[in-house]
Protein backbone atom coordinates (compact mmCIF):
# COMPACT_ATOMS: atom_id res chain seq x y z
CA UNK A 1 0.00 0.00 0.00
CA UNK A 2 1.28 3.35 -0.55
CA UNK A 3 1.62 5.27 2.76
CA UNK A 4 0.37 9.14 2.76
CA UNK A 5 2.66 11.20 4.99
CA UNK A 6 0.64 12.77 7.92
CA UNK A 7 -1.75 15.61 7.30
CA UNK A 8 -1.48 14.80 3.38
CA UNK A 9 -4.85 13.36 3.69
CA UNK A 10 -6.37 16.31 4.89
CA UNK A 11 -5.21 18.20 2.28
CA UNK A 12 -6.12 15.56 -0.73
CA UNK A 13 -9.45 14.69 1.01
CA UNK A 14 -11.85 17.92 0.20
CA UNK A 15 -11.00 17.20 -3.89
CA UNK A 16 -11.06 14.02 -3.65
CA UNK A 17 -14.30 13.79 -1.68
CA UNK A 18 -15.44 16.11 -4.57
CA UNK A 19 -14.08 14.37 -7.56
CA UNK A 20 -15.69 11.28 -5.65
CA UNK A 21 -19.17 12.44 -5.33
CA UNK A 22 -19.51 15.11 -8.54
CA UNK A 23 -17.64 12.81 -10.70
CA UNK A 24 -17.52 9.18 -9.39
CA UNK A 25 -21.33 8.80 -8.84
CA UNK A 26 -22.68 10.17 -12.00
CA UNK A 27 -20.35 7.79 -13.52
CA UNK A 28 -21.64 5.04 -11.78
CA UNK A 29 -25.29 6.15 -12.11
CA UNK A 30 -24.77 6.35 -15.83
CA UNK A 31 -23.54 3.10 -16.39
CA UNK A 32 -26.20 1.51 -14.12
CA UNK A 33 -29.08 3.56 -16.00
CA UNK A 34 -27.07 1.91 -19.38
CA UNK A 35 -28.94 -1.43 -18.07
CA UNK A 36 -32.50 0.03 -17.51
CA UNK A 37 -35.33 0.13 -20.05
CA UNK A 38 -37.34 3.35 -21.02
CA UNK A 39 -40.83 2.82 -21.43
CA UNK A 40 -42.88 5.71 -22.38
CA UNK A 41 -41.93 8.62 -19.63
CA UNK A 42 -40.89 5.71 -17.33
CA UNK A 43 -37.40 4.75 -16.76
CA UNK A 44 -37.62 1.07 -15.05
CA UNK A 45 -34.94 -0.53 -13.03
CA UNK A 46 -33.45 -3.45 -15.27
CA UNK A 47 -30.32 -5.68 -16.43
CA UNK A 48 -30.89 -5.54 -19.86
CA UNK A 49 -27.73 -5.06 -22.71
CA UNK A 50 -30.63 -4.06 -25.05
CA UNK A 51 -29.39 -0.70 -25.23
CA UNK A 52 -26.41 -1.48 -25.94
CA UNK A 53 -27.54 -4.44 -28.68
CA UNK A 54 -29.89 -1.29 -29.99
CA UNK A 55 -26.47 0.56 -30.88
CA UNK A 56 -24.59 -2.09 -32.43
CA UNK A 57 -27.84 -3.17 -34.33
CA UNK A 58 -29.84 -0.02 -35.60
CA UNK A 59 -28.84 0.84 -39.20
CA UNK A 60 -29.24 4.27 -38.71
CA UNK A 61 -27.15 4.35 -35.61
CA UNK A 62 -24.36 2.27 -37.41
CA UNK A 63 -23.98 4.64 -39.91
CA UNK A 64 -23.61 7.36 -37.36
CA UNK A 65 -20.86 5.59 -35.42
CA UNK A 66 -19.14 5.22 -38.57
CA UNK A 67 -19.32 8.14 -39.50
CA UNK A 68 -18.12 9.81 -35.95
CA UNK A 69 -15.18 7.78 -36.09
CA UNK A 70 -14.33 8.89 -39.72
CA UNK A 71 -14.69 12.44 -38.99
CA UNK A 72 -13.04 12.41 -36.12
CA UNK A 73 -10.24 10.73 -37.15
CA UNK A 74 -10.06 12.44 -40.49
CA UNK A 75 -10.04 15.56 -38.40
CA UNK A 76 -6.97 14.31 -35.93
CA UNK A 77 -5.30 13.73 -38.48
CA UNK A 78 -5.00 16.59 -40.15
CA UNK A 79 -4.82 18.64 -36.86
CA UNK A 80 -1.80 16.94 -35.20
CA UNK A 81 0.59 17.17 -38.32
CA UNK A 82 -0.15 20.71 -38.79
CA UNK A 83 0.43 21.63 -35.12
CA UNK A 84 3.40 19.21 -34.88
CA UNK A 85 4.76 21.52 -37.74
CA UNK A 86 3.51 24.75 -36.52
CA UNK A 87 4.95 23.60 -32.69
CA UNK A 88 8.62 22.88 -34.64
CA UNK A 89 8.63 26.01 -36.18
CA UNK A 90 7.54 27.89 -33.56
CA UNK A 91 10.51 26.18 -31.00
CA UNK A 92 12.90 25.80 -33.74
CA UNK A 93 12.76 27.87 -36.68
CA UNK A 94 11.39 30.89 -35.85
CA UNK A 95 12.06 30.86 -32.04
CA UNK A 96 12.43 34.04 -30.68
CA UNK A 97 8.77 34.94 -31.84
CA UNK A 98 7.66 31.45 -30.61
CA UNK A 99 6.23 33.25 -27.40
CA UNK A 100 3.98 35.84 -29.50
CA UNK A 101 2.86 33.10 -31.41
CA UNK A 102 2.02 31.01 -28.62
CA UNK A 103 0.12 33.52 -27.06
CA UNK A 104 -1.99 34.15 -29.91
CA UNK A 105 -2.64 30.56 -30.16
CA UNK A 106 -3.78 30.73 -26.91
CA UNK A 107 -5.83 33.83 -26.94
CA UNK A 108 -7.32 32.04 -30.22
CA UNK A 109 -8.15 29.14 -27.81
CA UNK A 110 -10.43 31.22 -25.40
CA UNK A 111 -11.92 33.14 -28.26
CA UNK A 112 -15.00 31.61 -27.36
CA UNK A 113 -16.16 28.27 -28.30
CA UNK A 114 -19.97 28.63 -29.62
CA UNK A 115 -18.56 32.24 -30.89
CA UNK A 116 -16.05 30.37 -33.56
CA UNK A 117 -19.10 27.14 -34.58
CA UNK A 118 -21.20 30.33 -35.02
CA UNK A 119 -18.66 32.19 -36.99
CA UNK A 120 -17.57 29.35 -39.16
CA UNK A 121 -21.55 29.26 -40.20
CA UNK A 122 -21.49 32.74 -41.42
CA UNK A 123 -18.34 31.90 -43.60
CA UNK A 124 -19.36 28.51 -45.22
CA UNK A 125 -23.02 29.23 -45.23
CA UNK A 126 -24.70 29.57 -49.43
CA UNK A 127 -24.67 32.80 -48.47
CA UNK A 128 -21.98 33.19 -46.55
CA UNK A 129 -18.67 35.29 -46.78
CA UNK A 130 -16.35 32.51 -48.67
CA UNK A 131 -19.19 31.64 -51.57
CA UNK A 132 -19.97 35.39 -51.64
CA UNK A 133 -16.80 36.57 -52.10
CA UNK A 134 -15.62 33.22 -54.63
CA UNK A 135 -18.58 34.66 -56.53
CA UNK A 136 -17.92 37.92 -56.94
CA UNK A 137 -14.43 36.73 -57.75
CA UNK A 138 -15.88 34.51 -60.38
CA UNK A 139 -14.54 31.67 -59.50
CA UNK A 140 -17.65 29.94 -59.14
CA UNK A 141 -21.00 30.84 -60.65
CA UNK A 142 -23.01 29.09 -58.12
CA UNK A 143 -22.46 28.55 -54.42
CA UNK A 144 -20.53 25.29 -52.94
CA UNK A 145 -23.58 24.10 -51.29
CA UNK A 146 -21.28 21.33 -50.04
CA UNK A 147 -19.38 23.67 -47.78
CA UNK A 148 -22.08 24.33 -45.18
CA UNK A 149 -24.49 21.23 -43.15
CA UNK A 150 -22.05 18.05 -44.12
CA UNK A 151 -19.56 16.53 -43.07
CA UNK A 152 -17.00 18.52 -44.22
CA UNK A 153 -18.54 21.66 -42.37
CA UNK A 154 -17.74 19.74 -39.27
CA UNK A 155 -14.43 18.90 -40.39
CA UNK A 156 -13.59 22.49 -40.99
CA UNK A 157 -14.89 23.73 -38.05
CA UNK A 158 -13.61 21.22 -35.65
CA UNK A 159 -9.75 21.66 -37.18
CA UNK A 160 -9.78 25.06 -36.39
CA UNK A 161 -11.45 24.30 -32.91
CA UNK A 162 -8.95 21.32 -31.79
CA UNK A 163 -6.22 22.86 -33.36
CA UNK A 164 -4.76 25.52 -30.51
CA UNK A 165 -5.44 22.57 -27.62
CA UNK A 166 -3.68 19.95 -29.56
CA UNK A 167 -0.33 22.50 -29.89
CA UNK A 168 -0.37 23.07 -26.48
CA UNK A 169 0.88 19.02 -25.62
CA UNK A 170 3.71 19.03 -28.54
CA UNK A 171 4.77 22.41 -27.91
CA UNK A 172 5.61 21.39 -24.02
CA UNK A 173 7.40 18.12 -24.93
CA UNK A 174 9.02 20.10 -27.83
CA UNK A 175 10.16 22.82 -25.12
CA UNK A 176 12.31 19.96 -23.20
CA UNK A 177 14.19 19.04 -26.35
CA UNK A 178 17.36 20.97 -26.94
CA UNK A 179 18.69 22.58 -30.38
CA UNK A 180 21.69 21.25 -29.57
CA UNK A 181 21.07 17.84 -30.03
CA UNK A 182 18.63 17.97 -33.26
CA UNK A 183 21.92 20.40 -34.75
CA UNK A 184 24.09 16.96 -32.95
CA UNK A 185 21.67 14.73 -35.01
CA UNK A 186 22.19 16.63 -38.05
CA UNK A 187 26.32 16.43 -38.06
CA UNK A 188 25.76 12.56 -37.59
CA UNK A 189 23.86 12.91 -40.66
CA UNK A 190 20.77 12.08 -40.27
CA UNK A 191 18.27 14.89 -42.00
CA UNK A 192 14.96 15.29 -43.09
CA UNK A 193 12.56 13.75 -42.45
CA UNK A 194 14.51 11.10 -41.19
CA UNK A 195 15.11 13.46 -38.57
CA UNK A 196 11.77 13.49 -37.48
CA UNK A 197 11.21 10.71 -37.35
CA UNK A 198 14.05 8.68 -35.46
CA UNK A 199 15.15 11.42 -33.50
CA UNK A 200 12.60 14.68 -32.88
CA UNK A 201 9.25 12.40 -32.89
CA UNK A 202 10.45 9.36 -30.60
CA UNK A 203 11.13 12.40 -28.04
CA UNK A 204 8.53 13.75 -28.14
CA UNK A 205 6.26 11.34 -28.77
CA UNK A 206 4.00 11.39 -25.62
CA UNK A 207 3.14 14.96 -26.98
CA UNK A 208 1.92 14.39 -30.05
CA UNK A 209 0.25 10.71 -28.58
CA UNK A 210 -1.64 13.49 -26.12
CA UNK A 211 -2.14 15.51 -29.06
CA UNK A 212 -4.24 12.82 -31.00
CA UNK A 213 -5.78 11.27 -28.55
CA UNK A 214 -7.25 14.97 -27.40
CA UNK A 215 -8.38 15.82 -31.36
CA UNK A 216 -9.99 11.91 -31.36
CA UNK A 217 -11.78 12.29 -28.09
CA UNK A 218 -13.27 15.72 -28.18
CA UNK A 219 -14.32 15.42 -31.90
CA UNK A 220 -16.04 12.77 -31.34
CA UNK A 221 -17.72 13.95 -28.46
CA UNK A 222 -18.86 17.18 -29.82
CA UNK A 223 -22.10 17.74 -30.61
CA UNK A 224 -22.33 21.50 -30.87
CA UNK A 225 -20.80 21.47 -33.84
CA UNK A 226 -22.45 19.32 -35.98
CA UNK A 227 -25.60 20.68 -34.52
CA UNK A 228 -24.58 24.18 -35.68
CA UNK A 229 -22.66 23.31 -39.34
CA UNK A 230 -23.48 19.73 -39.94
CA UNK A 231 -27.53 19.73 -40.99
CA UNK A 232 -29.93 17.89 -39.73
CA UNK A 233 -28.94 14.78 -41.48
CA UNK A 234 -25.74 14.49 -43.38
CA UNK A 235 -23.09 15.90 -40.82
CA UNK A 236 -24.63 14.49 -37.50
CA UNK A 237 -22.54 12.37 -34.88
CA UNK A 238 -23.04 10.24 -32.27
CA UNK A 239 -22.86 13.39 -29.70
CA UNK A 240 -26.35 14.67 -31.68
CA UNK A 241 -27.79 11.27 -31.31
CA UNK A 242 -26.85 11.36 -27.24
CA UNK A 243 -27.81 14.73 -26.59
CA UNK A 244 -31.02 14.09 -28.10
CA UNK A 245 -31.62 11.04 -25.78
CA UNK A 246 -31.36 13.67 -22.92
CA UNK A 247 -32.82 16.95 -23.77
CA UNK A 248 -35.10 16.04 -26.85
CA UNK A 249 -38.84 14.63 -26.97
CA UNK A 250 -39.27 11.27 -26.79
CA UNK A 251 -36.19 11.19 -25.05
CA UNK A 252 -34.53 7.83 -23.77
CA UNK A 253 -31.98 7.85 -21.04
CA UNK A 254 -30.68 4.19 -20.39
CA UNK A 255 -30.16 4.25 -24.71
CA UNK A 256 -28.30 7.64 -24.17
CA UNK A 257 -26.50 6.67 -21.59
CA UNK A 258 -25.44 2.98 -23.34
CA UNK A 259 -24.42 5.56 -26.23
CA UNK A 260 -22.17 7.36 -23.91
CA UNK A 261 -20.12 4.22 -22.46
CA UNK A 262 -20.17 2.77 -26.09
CA UNK A 263 -18.55 6.19 -27.49
CA UNK A 264 -16.11 6.11 -24.06
CA UNK A 265 -14.95 3.11 -24.86
CA UNK A 266 -14.24 3.89 -28.46
CA UNK A 267 -12.19 6.71 -27.29
CA UNK A 268 -10.04 4.46 -24.82
CA UNK A 269 -9.60 1.81 -27.77
CA UNK A 270 -8.73 4.84 -30.27
CA UNK A 271 -6.24 6.17 -27.77
CA UNK A 272 -4.35 2.88 -26.32
CA UNK A 273 -4.07 2.13 -30.22
CA UNK A 274 -2.56 5.46 -31.57
CA UNK A 275 0.34 5.39 -28.85
CA UNK A 276 0.83 1.51 -30.08
CA UNK A 277 0.71 2.76 -33.60
CA UNK A 278 3.14 5.98 -33.08
CA UNK A 279 5.62 3.66 -31.82
CA UNK A 280 5.45 1.46 -34.23
CA UNK A 281 5.77 4.13 -36.55
CA UNK A 282 8.87 5.60 -34.77
CA UNK A 283 10.53 2.67 -34.44
CA UNK A 284 10.53 1.66 -38.32
CA UNK B 1 14.62 36.52 -38.56
CA UNK B 2 18.32 36.14 -37.79
CA UNK B 3 18.23 33.57 -35.42
CA UNK B 4 16.08 30.79 -37.69
CA UNK B 5 19.07 29.92 -40.11
CA UNK B 6 20.62 27.20 -37.50
CA UNK B 7 21.62 24.79 -39.88
CA UNK B 8 18.94 23.55 -42.08
CA UNK B 9 16.60 23.28 -39.17
CA UNK B 10 13.16 24.47 -41.35
CA UNK B 11 14.91 22.74 -44.10
CA UNK B 12 12.38 19.59 -43.58
CA UNK B 13 10.10 21.50 -41.90
CA UNK B 14 7.33 21.19 -44.32
CA UNK B 15 7.82 17.16 -44.29
CA UNK B 16 7.82 17.41 -48.30
CA UNK B 17 5.80 20.50 -48.53
CA UNK B 18 8.82 22.10 -49.65
CA UNK B 19 11.59 19.61 -51.04
CA UNK B 20 13.34 22.78 -51.97
CA UNK B 21 16.13 22.27 -48.95
CA UNK B 22 19.88 22.03 -50.31
CA UNK B 23 22.53 22.33 -48.14
CA UNK B 24 21.50 25.19 -44.85
CA UNK B 25 18.25 26.59 -44.62
CA UNK B 26 17.26 28.05 -48.32
CA UNK B 27 14.88 31.43 -48.29
CA UNK B 28 12.29 29.48 -49.45
CA UNK B 29 12.21 27.21 -46.94
CA UNK B 30 11.84 30.11 -44.43
CA UNK B 31 9.21 31.47 -47.03
CA UNK B 32 7.60 28.79 -47.23
CA UNK B 33 7.13 28.19 -43.16
CA UNK B 34 5.93 32.06 -42.73
CA UNK B 35 3.30 31.49 -45.28
CA UNK B 36 2.32 28.08 -43.64
CA UNK B 37 2.02 29.85 -40.20
CA UNK B 38 0.22 32.77 -41.50
CA UNK B 39 -2.22 30.58 -42.97
CA UNK B 40 -2.86 28.98 -39.87
CA UNK B 41 -2.93 31.96 -37.87
CA UNK B 42 -5.76 33.14 -40.70
CA UNK B 43 -8.11 30.12 -40.59
CA UNK B 44 -7.72 30.34 -36.56
CA UNK B 45 -8.28 33.82 -36.24
CA UNK B 46 -10.99 34.15 -39.10
CA UNK B 47 -14.25 33.22 -36.79
CA UNK B 48 -13.36 36.14 -34.52
CA UNK B 49 -12.42 38.78 -36.87
CA UNK B 50 -15.66 37.96 -38.48
CA UNK B 51 -17.92 38.08 -35.43
CA UNK B 52 -16.21 40.83 -34.04
CA UNK B 53 -17.23 42.69 -37.55
CA UNK B 54 -20.00 41.53 -38.08
CA UNK B 55 -21.48 42.96 -34.39
CA UNK B 56 -20.88 46.80 -35.88
CA UNK B 57 -22.70 46.49 -39.60
CA UNK B 58 -25.67 47.47 -40.11
CA UNK B 59 -26.73 44.84 -42.20
CA UNK B 60 -28.53 42.37 -40.25
CA UNK B 61 -27.78 39.95 -43.86
CA UNK B 62 -24.49 38.61 -42.82
CA UNK B 63 -22.78 39.06 -46.27
CA UNK B 64 -20.34 41.32 -47.35
CA UNK B 65 -19.45 44.16 -48.24
CA UNK B 66 -20.45 45.59 -45.43
CA UNK B 67 -22.53 48.84 -45.63
CA UNK B 68 -22.31 50.58 -42.67
CA UNK B 69 -21.15 50.71 -39.06
CA UNK B 70 -23.56 50.88 -35.86
CA UNK B 71 -23.21 50.02 -32.07
CA UNK B 72 -27.45 49.46 -32.09
CA UNK B 73 -26.38 45.57 -31.69
CA UNK B 74 -24.79 46.13 -28.74
CA UNK B 75 -28.04 48.52 -27.49
CA UNK B 76 -30.46 46.27 -28.14
CA UNK B 77 -28.72 43.55 -26.43
CA UNK B 78 -27.92 45.16 -23.39
CA UNK B 79 -31.82 46.31 -23.25
CA UNK B 80 -32.79 43.10 -23.47
CA UNK B 81 -33.55 41.91 -19.64
CA UNK B 82 -32.73 38.37 -21.08
CA UNK B 83 -29.16 39.48 -22.10
CA UNK B 84 -28.40 40.91 -18.46
CA UNK B 85 -30.00 37.99 -16.33
CA UNK B 86 -27.61 35.82 -18.66
CA UNK B 87 -24.73 37.91 -18.50
CA UNK B 88 -25.34 38.53 -14.30
CA UNK B 89 -25.59 34.76 -14.25
CA UNK B 90 -22.43 34.02 -16.04
CA UNK B 91 -20.30 36.37 -13.94
CA UNK B 92 -21.50 34.85 -10.91
CA UNK B 93 -21.21 31.33 -11.84
CA UNK B 94 -17.32 32.49 -12.62
CA UNK B 95 -16.73 34.26 -9.47
CA UNK B 96 -18.09 30.94 -7.97
CA UNK B 97 -15.88 28.55 -9.80
CA UNK B 98 -12.79 30.57 -9.95
CA UNK B 99 -13.16 31.07 -5.63
CA UNK B 100 -14.27 26.98 -4.89
CA UNK B 101 -11.84 25.53 -7.79
CA UNK B 102 -9.13 27.29 -6.56
CA UNK B 103 -9.18 26.54 -3.00
CA UNK B 104 -10.02 23.03 -3.62
CA UNK B 105 -7.10 23.35 -5.99
CA UNK B 106 -4.09 25.10 -3.71
CA UNK B 107 -5.06 22.56 -0.85
CA UNK B 108 -4.68 19.51 -3.17
CA UNK B 109 -1.66 20.43 -4.97
CA UNK B 110 0.28 21.37 -1.79
CA UNK B 111 -1.02 18.06 -0.36
CA UNK B 112 0.48 16.21 -3.38
CA UNK B 113 3.87 18.29 -3.33
CA UNK B 114 4.22 16.40 -0.62
CA UNK B 115 4.50 13.07 -1.89
CA UNK B 116 7.15 10.84 -3.29
CA UNK B 117 7.08 11.42 -6.83
CA UNK B 118 5.66 7.97 -7.41
CA UNK B 119 2.48 8.40 -5.95
CA UNK B 120 2.35 11.96 -7.61
CA UNK B 121 1.98 10.87 -10.75
CA UNK B 122 -0.50 8.64 -10.96
CA UNK B 123 -2.53 10.99 -8.26
CA UNK B 124 -2.39 14.25 -11.21
CA UNK B 125 -3.02 11.65 -13.46
CA UNK B 126 -6.35 10.85 -11.43
CA UNK B 127 -7.12 14.88 -10.79
CA UNK B 128 -6.84 15.07 -14.84
CA UNK B 129 -9.60 12.60 -15.61
CA UNK B 130 -12.55 15.05 -16.14
CA UNK B 131 -11.03 16.95 -18.31
CA UNK B 132 -10.38 13.57 -20.61
CA UNK B 133 -13.92 12.72 -20.59
CA UNK B 134 -15.93 14.62 -23.36
CA UNK B 135 -17.82 17.42 -21.87
CA UNK B 136 -21.30 15.67 -23.12
CA UNK B 137 -20.41 12.67 -21.18
CA UNK B 138 -20.08 14.72 -18.11
CA UNK B 139 -22.89 16.84 -19.02
CA UNK B 140 -25.25 14.07 -19.09
CA UNK B 141 -23.81 12.39 -15.97
CA UNK B 142 -24.83 15.33 -13.49
CA UNK B 143 -28.21 15.87 -15.39
CA UNK B 144 -29.01 12.11 -14.61
CA UNK B 145 -26.90 12.24 -10.71
CA UNK B 146 -29.19 15.37 -9.75
CA UNK B 147 -32.32 13.56 -11.29
CA UNK B 148 -31.70 10.63 -9.11
CA UNK B 149 -30.85 13.21 -5.82
CA UNK B 150 -34.28 14.75 -7.02
CA UNK B 151 -32.62 18.19 -7.13
CA UNK B 152 -34.22 20.59 -9.83
CA UNK B 153 -31.75 22.01 -12.46
CA UNK B 154 -30.58 25.65 -11.71
CA UNK B 155 -27.73 27.47 -10.89
CA UNK B 156 -26.12 24.87 -8.33
CA UNK B 157 -26.05 22.48 -10.27
CA UNK B 158 -24.28 24.28 -13.02
CA UNK B 159 -21.47 26.05 -10.57
CA UNK B 160 -20.95 22.18 -9.80
CA UNK B 161 -20.09 20.89 -13.56
CA UNK B 162 -18.25 24.48 -13.64
CA UNK B 163 -15.92 23.63 -11.46
CA UNK B 164 -15.76 19.59 -12.50
CA UNK B 165 -14.76 21.00 -15.60
CA UNK B 166 -11.91 23.98 -14.22
CA UNK B 167 -10.79 22.29 -11.86
CA UNK B 168 -7.76 19.72 -13.22
CA UNK B 169 -6.78 22.81 -15.38
CA UNK B 170 -6.36 24.92 -11.67
CA UNK B 171 -5.15 21.70 -10.58
CA UNK B 172 -2.10 21.42 -13.69
CA UNK B 173 -1.25 24.88 -13.50
CA UNK B 174 -0.77 24.42 -9.62
CA UNK B 175 1.09 21.97 -10.05
CA UNK B 176 3.65 23.35 -12.60
CA UNK B 177 4.14 26.12 -10.25
CA UNK B 178 4.79 24.08 -7.92
CA UNK B 179 7.38 21.39 -9.13
CA UNK B 180 9.44 24.23 -9.16
CA UNK B 181 8.98 25.82 -5.82
CA UNK B 182 11.62 25.47 -3.15
CA UNK B 183 10.25 24.44 -0.03
CA UNK B 184 13.57 25.28 2.00
CA UNK B 185 11.69 28.69 2.34
CA UNK B 186 9.10 27.37 4.21
CA UNK B 187 11.09 25.07 6.21
CA UNK B 188 13.51 27.54 7.25
CA UNK B 189 10.16 30.03 8.42
CA UNK B 190 9.40 26.62 10.40
CA UNK B 191 12.96 26.56 12.05
CA UNK B 192 12.98 30.18 12.63
CA UNK B 193 9.57 29.29 14.62
CA UNK B 194 6.89 30.72 12.44
CA UNK B 195 3.50 28.26 12.89
CA UNK B 196 2.09 26.65 9.95
CA UNK B 197 -0.36 29.29 9.21
CA UNK B 198 2.08 32.02 9.66
CA UNK B 199 4.19 30.03 7.01
CA UNK B 200 1.56 29.95 5.03
CA UNK B 201 0.04 33.49 5.02
CA UNK B 202 3.36 35.57 5.32
CA UNK B 203 5.87 32.95 3.20
CA UNK B 204 3.92 30.98 0.53
CA UNK B 205 1.39 32.41 -0.17
CA UNK B 206 3.37 35.73 -0.83
CA UNK B 207 5.60 33.50 -3.75
CA UNK B 208 2.75 31.53 -4.60
CA UNK B 209 0.25 34.84 -5.69
CA UNK B 210 0.86 35.06 -9.11
CA UNK B 211 0.09 31.79 -10.16
CA UNK B 212 -2.89 31.24 -7.73
CA UNK B 213 -4.98 34.66 -9.53
CA UNK B 214 -4.14 33.31 -12.60
CA UNK B 215 -5.01 29.63 -12.16
CA UNK B 216 -7.98 31.84 -10.96
CA UNK B 217 -8.55 33.63 -14.20
CA UNK B 218 -8.39 30.77 -16.12
CA UNK B 219 -11.39 29.45 -13.88
CA UNK B 220 -13.42 31.99 -14.96
CA UNK B 221 -12.41 31.68 -18.38
CA UNK B 222 -13.26 28.53 -18.26
CA UNK B 223 -16.33 29.10 -16.71
CA UNK B 224 -17.71 31.54 -19.28
CA UNK B 225 -16.98 29.72 -21.99
CA UNK B 226 -18.74 26.49 -20.80
CA UNK B 227 -21.82 25.43 -22.81
CA UNK B 228 -21.79 21.72 -22.67
CA UNK B 229 -22.43 21.03 -19.01
CA UNK B 230 -24.07 23.63 -17.90
CA UNK B 231 -27.09 23.37 -20.91
CA UNK B 232 -27.34 19.82 -19.48
CA UNK B 233 -27.36 21.05 -15.89
CA UNK B 234 -28.74 24.35 -15.78
CA UNK B 235 -32.52 23.61 -16.81
CA UNK B 236 -34.25 26.86 -17.64
CA UNK B 237 -32.27 29.42 -15.96
CA UNK B 238 -29.50 31.63 -18.62
CA UNK B 239 -25.82 32.13 -19.12
CA UNK B 240 -24.48 34.33 -21.67
CA UNK B 241 -23.75 30.74 -24.09
CA UNK B 242 -27.17 29.08 -23.67
CA UNK B 243 -28.84 32.15 -24.29
CA UNK B 244 -26.24 32.77 -27.87
CA UNK B 245 -27.43 28.93 -27.95
CA UNK B 246 -31.28 29.61 -28.05
CA UNK B 247 -30.81 32.57 -30.46
CA UNK B 248 -29.02 30.55 -32.89
CA UNK B 249 -31.54 28.00 -33.20
CA UNK B 250 -34.23 30.42 -33.58
CA UNK B 251 -32.33 31.65 -36.64
CA UNK B 252 -30.26 34.43 -37.65
CA UNK B 253 -29.96 37.41 -35.28
CA UNK B 254 -26.89 40.34 -35.53
CA UNK B 255 -26.85 40.82 -31.56
CA UNK B 256 -25.61 37.03 -31.37
CA UNK B 257 -22.13 38.90 -32.70
CA UNK B 258 -22.49 41.50 -29.96
CA UNK B 259 -23.17 38.45 -27.20
CA UNK B 260 -20.49 36.86 -29.13
CA UNK B 261 -18.06 39.69 -29.01
CA UNK B 262 -18.91 40.46 -25.39
CA UNK B 263 -17.97 36.68 -24.11
CA UNK B 264 -14.93 37.30 -26.82
CA UNK B 265 -13.08 40.60 -24.79
CA UNK B 266 -13.63 39.13 -21.96
CA UNK B 267 -12.31 35.61 -22.25
CA UNK B 268 -9.23 37.16 -23.84
CA UNK B 269 -8.74 39.97 -21.29
CA UNK B 270 -9.00 37.08 -18.36
CA UNK B 271 -6.73 34.43 -20.39
CA UNK B 272 -4.12 37.37 -21.21
CA UNK B 273 -4.10 38.26 -17.77
CA UNK B 274 -4.09 34.92 -16.50
CA UNK B 275 -0.92 33.94 -18.64
CA UNK B 276 0.99 37.08 -17.28
CA UNK B 277 0.68 35.96 -14.10
CA UNK B 278 1.22 32.48 -14.30
CA UNK B 279 4.62 33.20 -16.20
CA UNK B 280 5.80 35.42 -13.85
CA UNK B 281 8.39 34.40 -11.18
CA UNK B 282 8.71 35.80 -7.88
Amino acid sequence: MVRLPAGSLRQLGPTATFYAVFFGVPLVILFVLSFWTQQGFERVPDLTLRNYLEGFTNRLYLQVFLRTILVSLVTALIVVPVAYLMAYLMRFTFERRGQLLLGLILISLFSGYQVRIYAWRTILGTEGILNTALMQLGLISEPITALIFSPLAVMITLVGLLLPLALLPIWSSMANVSRDHLEAARDLGSNGLRLHRTVLLPMVLPGVGTAFAIAFVLAAGDFVVPAMVGGTTGGTLVGNLIANQFRGSGADWPLGAALAFMIMALLVFVYLTSIRLLRWVTRW
Amino acid sequence: MGDSVVSGSGRRSGRGRDAAGGAGTSALTIWASRLFIAVVLIYLFAPVVVTVLFSFTTSPRLSLPIEGVTLDWYRKAFADPLFTTALNNSLVLAVVTAVVSVTLGVTFSFGMARLSARTRGPLLTASLLPAAVPALVLGVALAVFFTALNRPPGLVNAAIGHILVALPFVILTLNARLETFDFSVTEAARDLGASPLRTFRDITFPIMRPSVIGAALLAMALSIDEFVVTWFTIGNQQTLPVLIWGLLRRGIDPTVNALATVVLVSLVFLVVLSSLLSRRRS
